[in-house]
């Protein structure tokens, strides 16, 4: 057993602090939020350049061939911002999409691109907000003469705004779904941008969009099995920028008990403020702890489905519930959307819900562990 | 016992009556407006306008605060009257408190009890009638919780006093008439019987209002700059600002009661019928049906204690610590209700949707979970008070002051 990170993660993580503190220091980062400025596409290219994009992505493909821990110890700095932008959509979860799914002429042409930054690749997966699933995929993919054509609209794409191509998971004729490839500037795509309590989300519409055969991904009818494959990778990685998001409000939160004076004395002597930053502090290393050890079961070749989907379940309630109790501390000031805790509690909202809630994970753990009889 | 909100007593079914055909006929034109919450950044002029002009209209009769004494503006009613002006104008969504968007429904009634003859006269029928608008000005950068600890000081200077500070959180995105202010009247005295409470005009030269954007919408911070205001508006007397206080937030700590309920389940229910997943709605589906009944019995408990309240406002025997507890209580659902909901629509629980009275859209439910934790002071001070009034480890219990 050993729980440390090792010289070079540590070094990972350094550089990563480092460029967070430089190119988005609290006071910008709230504007940014503030502003609905969450794309930052040049700070993400930027950030590509230092290898954060496709970190797992073999090298013959352009990637770093970095271990699962050693990306997420970068996606933990990247959360402690939040810093917004398509790091985890196009980085990891695009680029593991196209490496689980793609034929190798795809590969070659498509993941060098994402790990350089140049192409920003998003799922755009379920159609509708209510349900995460292979259900709430009903977007239409009908063969015509002229080729394929897709047809439908997916609300709340995360990092929509961002993108370059799309991959889009329809529903064939033969009622089996499949993934397709779709640049944004094709003709018939549009993006609305969705405000309300969520960040970087956006509404985009296929609107009898033609697509050549050639950007299909995996076969039709394998879309969801391309797609679990990737997420089990992916998401521990998502997870790890939501553990450093607690990390940074335990932080804060814990420095204002010091600071913060009322009633004579330091708030952080009031025994119900101590509770909430107990409670603050379990969600944050459950979810932790979890986090790790799914990517240590990643990168020790284990089976970590049902891992994976806990961890996402465990963190996402613990960024959520970190907020909330951050909120109790920071009582009225912490709700001004210019105090650093305001674009946490947003974050923590829209990645709640990205990829399906805790609820959902829960019982894909459940069915991990636990096949049900009849599936 | 009695739980009905309708049983009128024989005297009083013609008042209902009354009531709801003057209210049909003045609320005709508000079919297609769409309440936003008691302040808030959706609400749009139009809105505004016919709320502003309805509560102008219900003032006229007396009927904003029915048990009023006609002198004050009032209508010198009977609780069962009170009760029936609350039931019909629910019926709209509306709340009698929150017709617009003022905090009359506290200062009045702290005026009644504490202010002389002479200010009941004067400060009183504007406000009841529904004329002006009051913002609550209590929180300092400095104090936060302690209110007690106010930094923004009133010194006597012959018949004016000059005041000078900073309040942070009040209000909301329209212009006041009125700031009711807790202040400094003696640097020197000792805590609690250092301070004084005014009724300050919001257009005194040295006053200057600056937004702020929090979670819930529009505050403000309030700039008292030398502001020369005549002594007539310090109300309870000289020093006597504490004891004003205690009436003041045992009133907007939830001892005001309310008999509306909570439509949010209503709507949930609404929208769950609606949206089919895999072709099943999902009202149709277990775990939501499950979710969508704790969601219901924890908010009628929320709506007993609002009526418990209510009711031993009403027949002053102020509950000993019923407000607090209905408070903290409330906070909690909320902030659960706001999970719950996110769980049951997913995604769909972050988009706002216009198109309904903004208590019951999803988005707000869930952002005010967070959001609203702090208003009229945190859950922590909640539970205090809760603690001190029930005598938790002491043996005396702090008695709940009366209110109007
Ligand atoms: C939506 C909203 C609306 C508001 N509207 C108004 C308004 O109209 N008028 C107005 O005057 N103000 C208003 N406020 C301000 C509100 O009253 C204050 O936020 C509240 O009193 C708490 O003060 P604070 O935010 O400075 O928190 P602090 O006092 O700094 O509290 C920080 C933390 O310390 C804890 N704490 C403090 N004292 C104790 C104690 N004795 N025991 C245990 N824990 C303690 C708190 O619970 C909290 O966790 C509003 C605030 C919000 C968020």
């Amino acid at each position: 057993m050993d729980l440390q990170l090792t010289e070079t993660q540590n070094m990972f993580k350094k550089v990563a602090s480092d460029f967070v503190r430089a190119e988005a220091p609290s006071h910008v980062l709230t504007q940014w939020f503030l502003k609905r400025e969450t794309s930052q596409i040049d700070l993400y290219r930027k950030a590509a350049g230092l290898g954060w994009s496709g970190m797992v992505i073999p090298e013959q493909y352009g990637g770093a061939a970095a271990s699962f821990t050693d990306c997420a110890v970068v996606f933990e700095e990247l959360g402690r911002g939040p810093l917004p932008g398509p790091f985890f959509s196009s980085g990891v979860l695009g680029a593991q999409l196209v490496l689980e799914g793609a034929a190798e002429e795809q590969k070659k042409s498509l993941l060098p691109a994402i790990c350089s930054g140049k192409s920003i690749v998003v799922a755009a997966i379920t159609d509708k907000g209510a349900h995460w699933g292979p259900e709430s995929v009903e977007t239409r993919l009908t063969r015509t003469s002229g080729g394929l054509v897709l047809d439908g609209a997916k609300r709340f794409v995360f990092d929509a705004e961002a993108a370059t191509h799309f991959i889009c998971a329809a529903r064939t004729e033969s009622g089996g779904i499949a993934l397709v490839l779709v640049d944004r500037g094709t003709p018939g795509v549009s993006i609305t941008p969705q405000v309300g309590y969520l960040a970087s989300v956006a509404e985009v519409h296929f609107d009898r969009v033609q697509v050549a055969g050639a950007n299909l991904l995996g076969e039709i009818g394998a879309g969801w099995r391309i797609l679990d494959a990737a997420l089990e990778k992916a998401m521990p990685i998502l997870c790890a920028y939501q553990v450093g998001a607690c990390q940074e409000i335990f932080d804060f939160t814990a420095e204002y008990t010091r600071t913060r004076v009322v009633f004579g004395q330091p708030i952080g002597r009031f025994q119900r403020v101590q509770d909430h930053c107990v409670d603050l502090s379990i969600h944050l290393d459950a979810a932790r702890y979890v986090t790790y050890e799914t990517l240590w079961r990643l990168d020790s070749g284990q089976p970590a489905a049902a891992s994976s989907h806990e961890a996402k379940a465990v963190a996402s309630e613990a960024y959520y519930q970190v907020c909330n109790f951050a909120h109790m501390v920071f009582a009225g000031p912490g709700t001004d959307y210019q105090h650093p805790l305001m674009a946490h509690s947003v974050m923590a909202h829209t990645l709640y819900q990205y990829l399906g809630t805790p609820l959902q994970h829960k019982r894909k753990m459940m069915d991990a562990l636990y096949p049900r009889a009849n599936a | 016992m009695d739980f009905s909100l309708q049983t009128d007593p024989p005297e009083i079914a013609p008042f209902r009556k009354e009531v709801r055909a003057w209210l049909q006929e003045n609320m005709r034109g508000s079919e297609h407006l769409r309440w936003s919450a008691s302040w808030s950044t959706r609400e749009n002029d139009e809105e505004y306008r016919f709320r502003r002009n309805l509560a102008g209209k219900l003032g006229k009769k007396g009927w904003l605060f029915p048990m009023f004494p006609v002198e004050y503006g009032g209508a010198g009613l009977t609780f069962d009257h009170q009760l029936v002006l609350e039931t019909e104008l629910d019926r709209y969504g509306i709340s009698l408190n929150h017709v617009f968007y003022t905090l009359a429904r506290i200062v009045a009634p702290v005026i009644l009890k504490w202010g002389s003859e002479e200010q009941k006269r004067e400060f009183l029928p504007p406000m009841v009638r529904g004329e002006v608008s009051v913002w609550q000005v209590l929180t300092e950068p400095q104090g936060g919780s302690d209110v007690a600890n106010c930094q923004t000081k009133a010194i006597r200077d012959g018949d004016h006093y000059m005041v000078t500070g900073q309040k942070v959180m009040v209000g909301h995105h329209l212009p006041p008439d009125f700031l009711w202010t807790l202040v400094c009247t003696n640097p020197s005295g000792s805590r609690h019987e250092n301070l004084g409470w005014l009724h300050i005009p919001a257009n005194l030269p040295g006053i200057t209002i600056q937004h702020m954007h929090l979670m819930m919408g529009i505050k403000n911070v309030v700039f008292f700059d030398g502001v020369r205001l005549p002594a007539k508006y310090l109300v309870g007397g000289e020093n006597n600002g504490w004891r004003v206080a205690h009436t003041h937030l045992e009133l907007e700590h939830g001892g005001e009661g309310r008999v509306g309920a909570d439509p949010l389940v209503e709507r949930v229910v609404e929208y769950c019928r609606e949206m089919k997943v895999d072709g099943k709605p999902l009202i149709e589906e277990t775990n939501v049906r499950d979710i969508i009944a704790d969601m219901m019995i924890e908010l009628h408990a929320v709506n007993l204690f609002a009526r418990r309240n209510f009711w031993h406002r009403f027949v002053r025997e102020p509950h000993p610590y019923g407000g607090a507890q209905f408070r903290y209580y409330q906070r909690m659902v909320r902030l659960r209700n706001g999970e719950r909901l996110q769980q049951i629509m997913g995604c769909d629980a972050l988009d706002p949707d216009h198109t309904v009275h903004e208590v019951v859209d999803f988005e707000y439910v869930v952002r005010s979970g967070p959001g609203q934790f702090h208003g009229g002071g945190t859950l922590d001070t909640d539970r205090l008070i809760f603690a001190r009034r029930v005598g938790l480890g002491r043996p005396t219990k702090e008695k709940a002051p009366e209110t109007i």
